[in-house]
């Protein structure tokens, strides 16, 4: 697909063309950058290296409610097909690539209908990285600061302009609705946005071969690294809440008054109820073995039944620990007792 | 002055000790401005401990978070102390779980580390960006000094660096230890709620605003319960489900009554730590909850936690003398 040019004054126009979609761009609450939607003629501020909370709220919500019921009737009315179209705009790489790859598990066996409906209705504009974050380590674990896997639109920072590079029919779409706010890209811009992409690359400075581990990780499981790199951790849900490809939901029924709802809202495997039976009985009963299953279905587990490791490398869980668990540190440690 | 070969020694021998489990302090974490909580069972590991203006983590949260297996039949429990190393405000939280029998005195052996105040990461990582080679940092006269990637050195203002907490703290040494490590240093701080008194100023519909747009925010991963001294309920009332107190639905009421739940429960106990407020991810200021509370407590009753391990807790005290001029 043709090659476009999006020149930084015409943003707040491009973004407004996107028709009556809800467009939901990278915001400042305090010091947490999030995904938000985007309001009145603000235009996206896309100086940011990332958000500190993912996008995945928009489509595999902390809170969704799946059927609602009356006190004392025996109907439920299910609670799908009111999904809008959106658009992310703005969206890294990193974060794109884990749609796709949490896509293999909604759609798995039986298709998820609260997810498949909200994912189909969304398109992907992503921005590619020129600053990485100091802990981004995409490289190791299959993407890069310009993938482009689970991406409509790539733009890419040209200094006074975006580079713009439709991918699919969606995006193309897209770029049509605001043909007036675009030109056509010259070669040398195709070049100028390769070589950001090339000179993002090097930045990464954090790595791990992850070689051997997917297959290593199972005969670890009574090692004493476990126990090491899990004694200072506060079991809070930072890391999995944070992290792009975690997708853990629990199910609740709430009543209020006479109205219930079935909610599914999300869960952590650092919680210490996660696992907990009705009899009492804990099977991983502390931080040891929940740290020891994250890591497992990160790097195992997943890799296993759907061939692609569910960390994007995206760095969250190391930046926002409040202990300093360092996967990258587990994951070495892993890679040593092999 | 922080003597890190003393702390090494002293810390060497505790973990040598027959009657000691092992010893939790702090080492150089894994990058940046970050520091790990370190735990030390061999006399050989004590290398890696540290102490310097980054060692922001409360340690005596993990005096009460340690989860423990059952222990198998025939074999008997292991009744060792923990040492921990403490700051000022870190030896109040130990102090308040004694007063609460949490944890008994004989349970825990005390290594004071008095402080001259821990660095705000968001703030230095504001100043310096977001480093990846580990950095060091030390005290030097009301200024701290940052030893950066390359060699480079840079001290700023305590003023510009130190978390809110530290910069009003009136307590940097430890309140209680077994054995002290350096000299005690000078009380800086000198707290008058102007936070608080800020936030009191507004209206009812301003502070509910306020707080609604907060509590919105907030994505319930219990971190500030978890990383909470204080917050060490075995059954806590936010994980019941029959009943179920606070629904798991995230919404901004179920929010604002987890939050409401856990500031009322901190009431007469919060020690001003701040380590609720530094692990949020999502920045809400929760500390200026527990600060109205410790104001009222500290104002209504003439009374602070976590200072004499002899006192009664707040909530279990009685003064025929008690204020009452506020009793409607």
């Amino acid at each position: 697909m043709e090659h476009l040019k999006l020149s930084k004054d015409k943003l707040g126009d491009f973004v407004a063309k996107l028709g009556d979609k809800e467009v939901l761009v990278p915001q400042k609450e305090g010091e947490a950058l999030k995904f938000v939607p985007l309001t009145g003629d603000s235009v996206p501020e896309l100086d940011y290296a990332n958000t500190s909370v993912p996008p995945k709220n928009a489509v595999f919500p902390q809170t969704e409610t799946m059927l609602r019921f009356e006190w004392g009737k025996m109907e439920t009315t299910a609670v799908t097909g009111e999904a809008k179209e959106k658009v992310f705009f703005g969206v890294r790489p990193c974060d794109a690539r884990a749609k796709v790859i949490v896509d293999k598990l909604f759609t798995w066996d039986e298709k998820d209908p609260y997810y498949v409906e909200k994912r189909e209705k969304s398109t992907v504009v992503g921005l590619a990285c020129a600053e990485p974050c100091s802990n981004c380590f995409c490289t190791s674990v299959g993407g890069g600061p310009a993938s482009t896997e689970g991406l409509d639109v790539l733009l890419t920072d040209l200094g006074e302009s975006y580079l713009v590079q439709p991918l699919t029919d969606e995006g193309q779409s897209l770029c049509q609705a605001a043909s007036d706010d675009l030109e056509k890209a010259a070669e040398g811009d195709v070049q100028a946005a390769e070589k950001v992409h090339q000179e993002a690359e090097k930045k990464i400075s954090r790595q791990i071969d992850t070689g051997g581990i997917p297959e290593g990780l199972p005969g670890l499981w009574e090692n004493e690294l476990w126990e090491k790199v899990s004694q200072s951790c506060l079991g809070c849900g930072i890391c999995t809440y944070l992290c792009p490809t975690c997708h853990c939901f629990d199910m609740q029924d709430e009543v209020e008054g006479f109205d219930g709802r079935r909610c599914r809202t999300w869960d952590s495997c650092m919680f210490s109820e996660y696992t907990m039976h009705a009899s009492g009985h804990n099977p991983r009963p502390t931080r040891r073995e929940r740290t020891r299953n994250r890591i497992n279905h990160k790097y195992s587990y997943f890799v296993d039944k759907f061939d692609v490791i569910a960390c994007v490398g995206c760095g969250r869980c190391i930046s926002l620990c409040p202990v300093n668990i360092d996967i990258l540190d587990i994951l070495s440690k892993v890679k040593e007792a092999l | 002055m922080v003597d890190l070969d003393k702390l090494r020694t002293v810390a060497k021998e505790t973990v040598s000790r027959d009657d000691v489990k092992y010893l939790i302090g702090w080492s150089q974490g894994t990058f940046g401005f970050r520091v790990s909580p370190h735990f030390v069972k061999e006399p050989e590991e004590v290398d890696s401990l540290t102490f310097s203006p980054l060692c922001c983590n409360n340690l005596a949260t993990y005096l009460t978070l340690t989860e423990k297996n059952p222990v198998p039949r025939g074999e008997e429990a292991d009744t060792r102390k923990v040492a921990l190393m403490v700051k000022g405000c870190d030896s109040r939280a130990v102090v308040q779980q004694l007063v609460e029998h949490g944890v008994g005195r004989d349970q825990v052996y005390i290594i004071g580390c008095p402080c001259e105040g821990v660095v705000d990461v968001k703030k230095v990582e504001k100043k310096f960006g977001e480093l990846l080679e580990p950095v060091q940092a030390s005290w030097e006269n009301g200024k701290v000094s940052f030893q950066l990637p390359g060699g480079q050195v840079e001290s700023l203002p305590r003023e510009e660096v130190l978390a809110q907490n530290c910069l009003t703290c009136r307590y940097p040494n430890p309140v209680v230890s077994d054995i002290l490590l350096w000299d005690e240093v000078e009380v800086k701080g000198n707290d008058d709620y102007e936070d608080v008194k800020e936030l009191e100023s507004k209206s009812s519909q301003d502070k509910w605003a306020y707080w609604q747009d907060k509590f919105t925010s907030c994505i319930r991963c219990y971190s500030c319960r978890n990383v909470c001294p204080l917050c060490y309920c075995e059954d806590c009332i936010l994980d019941r489900l029959n009943p179920t107190w606070v629904f798991r639905s995230t919404n901004v009421a179920e929010n604002t009554a987890f939050q409401m739940a856990r500031a009322f429960h901190l009431a007469g106990r919060c020690i001003e730590c701040g380590e609720c407020e530094r692990v949020c991810p999502v920045d809400i200021p929760l500390m200026k909850i527990n600060r109205k509370l410790y104001k009222e407590v500290h104002e209504k009753y003439e009374f602070e936690p976590g200072l004499d391990p002899e006192t009664k807790p707040f909530q279990a005290s009685y003064r025929p003398d008690d204020k009452e001029d506020f009793i409607l």
